[in-house]
C-alpha cells in the first residue's frame, strides 16, 4: 500500500518535472517541430495548446538562430520557380545543400511563396513601351515582404529550421514587355505543379511577336523556350549579321542552331515555318557560376 | 592500360604460375579490350584476389561480401557513425579507423567515364566483409547504381533522436525505393542529447513512416546510440556498444547477396571458329555460374533459340572439367553450324535467360565534359545500345518528361528494333556515332511489342521524315 503511494507520487512528479510522453507525440504530430523543441515548450508551457503557441511565436526567432547556424553552407543545389502571367514574368532561383530537399514538398512551396512575392513586385512595374528584363541579387530578394507581411527572409528562416538545410535567395529576374508582345516560359525538368508556378532545374522565358496567338502558336512558343534550356543559346541573333558557326555543335546563336525538337530546321527555319519572331529570352541553369551582376538596362526590341 | 595489364601478368605469375601466365602471354597483346573486361570483374569472382602491389595487403576472400551505404539528413551523423564504424571495427582488427575529414571530404570518383562523389570504405564484422558507400546527393547514389560501382544490398537510415525524422526524410527513402534497396536498419543517433522518451517516439514515428513508404516498418531493426561518443571513446553504453549491435543488426537483416558464382551460367558469345573434325567453337568470357562438359545449354539472340549440349570446355588450349564465372573460354557445341551462332548471342542454361525488346531503364546521360554529348535526348530518338557483346538499335522514349539533359538521370523507355537477351540489372551503354551519349541499367521488362508496333519504330521515322521533306519543299 505503502509502496504503491510512493511510487504514484514518484510518478505524478516525473509527470511534473518530465514531459508527458503523449503530449509530446500529440505536439510533434500537430506542429512537426523537432522533438528538442516540443520538449521545450511543454517543459515551459502547461499544456499542448499553449505550447502549441509557445512554438508559434519562438518559431521565428528559432527560425534565426538556427539559420544563423547554417550560414555558409555552400549550397550547390535547388530549384528555378517561374512564373508569367500576360505581359510580366518572374524567374527566381533558390539554392539549397542536397538534392534530397531540393525535391521535398516543403522547399518547393516555399520556392512557390517567393515567386509569388516576387510577382507581387513586377506587378507594379509600368510596362511602358519597351521590353524590360532586370535582374535582382539576392539581397534585395530577402526584403521583399510576403503576403502575410514577413519579409521573405524571415520565411526562408523558418523553411531553414524545418528543413535543417542551408537555404539561399539567389537572384530572380522580372520580365516586363508591351502591349504586343507575349511571353512563354518552360521549366524542366517539370515536376508536376499543382500551382501555376512552373519549377525546375533549368527555366527559359521567352518575348516573342507572332502573327497570331492561337493554342498552337503558343504550344510552339513553348518548344521554343524547351529549346533554350536545352540547347543553352547566347544571344538571339540577327538573320544577315551574325554568321552560322563553324562548328555546328558550338553554335551559341539561336536562329543558326538546330532545332532540338527536330534537327532537319535550324531555328529561323523553324520561326519561319511557325510565323513566331523572337524578340528576347533569359534563361537560368540551377548553380550556375554567375557573371557579375548586369546593371538593369532596358533591352530593346529586335526585329 | 599498360600498368594494368603488367600488374595482372604479376599477378598471374603469382597466383597460378602455368595456365594463367601461358593465357595471358597468348592473349593480351590480341585482345587487350578483352583482358581488361576480365580484369574489372576479376576480384567480385575469383576466390582469392591478390594485389600486385608488393607493399599491398592481401585481399582474403574467407568471408561473404556484402555492399551497404549510409543514407540520411546531412546534420544527423552520417559521417560521424561511418568514422565511428571504421573506429570500433579497427580496435578489433577488422578495418582500418577512418578520420570524419576523410570520409566527408570524399574525392570525385570516376566510374565508367562518369564523376560521382562517392566515399568508398571497406570494414568487415566477424561474420562478413562489407563495402560502405556514402554518397551526398540523390543524384550521386542514382549514378552509383548505373555504374554499378557498388551495388547497395542494403542500408543504414542514420536519424537524430533530437531531430526526429526530417521532412526530406520521404525523399531518403524513395531514393532507397528507386535504387532497390529492401532492406534498411534504423540508427537512431545523438541519444547521448535526448531522453528516452524521446528517443522512444523518434522509433515510434519512423517505424510508422517507414511503413507508410512501404518498408517493413513493424519489423525492421532499430538500434539506438551515439556515433560521437563511440568516435570519442566516452559512454560505452551508447558508444562503440551501440556500434556493435547496429553492426550485428546489419549483419543479420541485410541479407548476403547471391554471388555470381551461384547463378544459372551464362556466356556472352565473343567469336565463333570452326575446327575441322570438331564442331563448332564459341568463345567468350562466363559471366556467371559454373559450366561443365555435358551441360545442356540453349543459345539465344537474333531470334534464334538453338538447343544443344557442351561436349568439351578448353582453357588455354588445355582441356577445363569446370568453368567458372570469369573464366575466358572456348566451348565446343555439338550439332550446331558456325553460321547459326554469331557475337552477339548467349549462350546460357536453358530457360534461364530470354530475348526482350521493350523495359524501363534508369540512364545517366554524361556531360560534355565527361565525353558525352553537348545537347539533351528527346523523345524518339534513335540511339545505338550496347549490352555484353550485342548492340542494337534503340528508340527512346522519357515517360513524364520532355526530354533530359546532359549530366541528368532519367527513366527511360527503351524500344530496341529487335529483340536482343536482356534482363532486370544488366548495364548498357547508349551511344550515338562514336560518342557515348549514356549509361545506364534495365530495371524492369516489359512485354515484347507486338509485330505492329516494331513496325511502327521505323514506320513512325519514315513518316516524320516525309512529313519534314513536305515541309521542306514548301520553304
Amino acid at each position: 500500500m505503502i509502496s504503491r503511494q510512493i511510487s504514484r507520487f514518484f510518478h505524478n512528479t516525473s509527470l511534473l518535472w518530465n514531459v508527458n510522453k503523449s503530449d509530446l507525440a500529440k505536439l510533434r504530430k500537430k506542429t512537426g517541430y523537432t522533438f528538442a523543441n516540443c520538449k521545450k515548450a511543454l517543459e515551459l508551457n502547461n499544456n499542448v495548446e499553449e505550447a502549441e503557441k509557445w512554438l508559434k511565436e519562438q518559431a521565428q526567432s528559432l527560425g534565426w538562430s538556427k539559420a544563423s547556424k547554417l550560414e555558409g553552407r555552400k549550397t550547390s543545389q535547388g530549384l528555378v520557380g517561374l512564373l508569367v502571367k500576360e505581359n510580366r514574368a518572374v524567374m527566381l532561383e533558390i539554392n539549397c545543400e542536397t538534392d534530397f530537399v531540393a525535391r521535398n514538398k516543403k522547399f518547393k512551396s516555399f520556392v512557390d511563396l517567393s515567386v509569388n512575392s516576387c510577382f507581387h513586385e513586377v506587378s507594379k512595374i509600368n510596362t511602358g513601351s519597351e521590353l524590360k528584363k532586370v535582374t535582382v541579387a539576392g539581397e534585395e530578394l530577402k526584403t521583399l515582404p510576403t503576403p502575410e507581411g514577413k519579409s521573405l527572409s524571415d520565411l526562408s528562416a523558418l523553411t531553414i529550421s524545418e528543413l535543417g538545410e542551408n537555404i539561399n535567395l539567389r537572384r530572380a529576374i522580372y520580365v516586363t514587355c508591351p502591349e504586343g508582345i507575349q511571353l512563354a516560359s518552360y521549366a524542366h525538368p517539370n515536376n508536376n505543379n499543382t500551382t501555376n508556378v512552373l519549377t525546375g532545374k533549368y527555366g527559359a522565358i521567352i518575348a516573342y511577336v507572332a502573327d497570331s496567338y492561337d493554342a498552337q502558336r503558343q504550344e510552339w512558343a513553348m518548344q521554343l523556350c524547351q529549346h533554350v534550356v536545352g540547347m543553352n543559346p547566347k544571344t538571339v541573333g540577327i538573320m544577315g549579321e551574325d554568321e552560322p558557326a563553324v562548328d555546328k555543335d558550338d553554335e551559341l546563336t539561336m536562329i543558326h542552331q538546330e532545332f532540338l525538337l527536330d534537327p532537319e530546321l535550324t531555328v529561323s527555319q523553324f520561326l519561319a515555318n511557325s510565323g513566331i519572331k523572337i524578340v528576347d529570352f533569359v534563361r537560368i541553369e540551377c548553380g550556375e557560376p554567375l557573371e557579375a551582376v548586369e546593371e538593369p538596362v532596358p533591352i530593346k526590341a529586335v526585329g | 592500360m599498360a600498368s594494368v595489364l603488367t600488374s595482372r601478368l604479376v599477378f598471374c605469375k603469382v597466383a597460378q604460375p602455368n595456365c594463367w601466365q601461358s593465357f595471358f602471354n597468348q592473349t593480351t597483346l590480341k585482345n587487350v579490350g578483352k583482358s581488361t573486361r576480365l580484369n574489372q570483374c576479376l576480384p567480385s569472382i575469383l576466390s582469392i584476389t591478390v594485389r600486385s602491389y608488393a607493399e599491398k595487403k592481401v585481399f582474403q576472400r574467407s568471408k561473404p561480401h556484402c555492399n551497404v551505404g549510409t543514407i540520411g539528413h546531412v546534420d544527423h551523423g552520417k559521417t560521424t557513425l561511418t568514422a565511428a564504424i571504421t573506429k570500433v571495427l579497427a580496435e578489433k582488427q577488422l578495418a582500418k579507423a577512418k578520420g570524419y575529414a576523410e570520409i566527408d571530404n570524399a574525392p570525385e570518383e570516376k566510374a565508367r567515364g562518369i564523376t560521382i562523389n562517392v566515399a568508398h570504405i571497406e570494414y568487415q564484422t566477424d561474420k562478413r566483409h562489407y563495402g560502405h558507400t556514402d554518397c551526398p546527393g540523390h543524384a550521386d547514389y542514382i549514378k552509383n547504381m548505373i555504374t554499378g560501382a557498388a551495388q547497395m544490398d542494403g542500408a543504414i537510415l542514420v536519424v537524430a533522436a533530437t531531430d526526429g525524422a526530417m521532412p526530406q526524410t520521404r525523399e531518403h527513402l524513395l531514393l532507397a525505393k528507386q535504387i532497390g534497396i529492401e532492406h534498411i536498419v534504423v540508427f537512431i543517433n545523438k541519444v547521448d542529447a535526448a531522453d528516452n522518451e524521446m528517443v522512444e517516439l523518434v522509433e515510434m514515428e519512423i517505424r510508422e513512416l517507414m511503413a507508410e513508404m512501404g518498408f517493413d516498418g513493424a519489423n525492421l531493426p532499430v538500434v539506438k546510440g551515439s556515433a560521437l561518443s563511440a568516435l570519442e571513446g566516452k559512454q560505452p553504453e551508447i558508444g562503440a556498444e551501440a556500434i556493435l549491435k547496429l553492426l550485428d543488426e546489419v549483419d543479420n537483416y541485410i541479407p548476403t547477396p547471391v554471388r555470381d558464382l551461384d547463378k544459372p551460367f551464362l556466356l556472352p558469345v565473343e567469336n565463333v571458329y570452326s575446327i575441322p573434325g570438331r564442331g563448332t567453337v564459341v568463345t567468350g568470357r562466363l559471366e556467371r555460374g559454373i559450366v561443365k562438359k555435358g551441360n545442356e545449354v540453349e543459345f539465344i539472340g537474333f531470334s534464334k533459340s538453338i538447343k544443344t549440349t557442351v561436349t568439351g570446355i578448353e582453357m588455354f588450349h588445355q582441356i577445363l572439367e569446370e568453368a567458372q564465372a570469369g573464366d575466358q573460354l572456348g566451348a565446343l557445341v555439338r550439332g550446331v553450324k558456325r553460321e547459326d551462332i554469331r557475337r552477339g548471342m548467349i549462350m546460357c542454361k536453358p530457360g534461364s535467360m530470354s530475348a526482350q525488346d521493350h523495359f524501363d531503364s534508369q540512364v545517366y546521360l554524361l556531360t560534355k565534359e565527361e565525353g558525352g554529348r553537348p545537347k539533351p535526348l528527346v523523345p524518339f530518338m534513335h540511339l545505338h545500345m550496347f549490352s555484353k557483346t550485342w548492340d542494337c538499335a534503340a528508340q527512346v522514349n522519357i515517360p513524364g518528361k520532355e526530354m533530359v539533359m546532359p549530366g541528368e538521370d532519367a527513366k527511360l523507355e527503351l524500344k530496341l528494333l529487335r529483340p536482343m537477351v536482356l534482363e532486370k540489372g544488366q548495364r548498357f551503354t547508349l551511344r550515338m556515332g562514336s560518342t557515348t551519349v549514356g549509361t545506364g541499367v534495365v530495371t524492369n521488362v516489359l512485354p515484347l511489342m507486338s509485330e505492329k508496333e516494331r513496325l511502327l519504330l521505323t514506320e513512325g521515322k519514315k513518316k516524320r521524315e516525309k512529313a519534314i521533306a513536305a515541309a521542306g519543299g514548301q520553304a
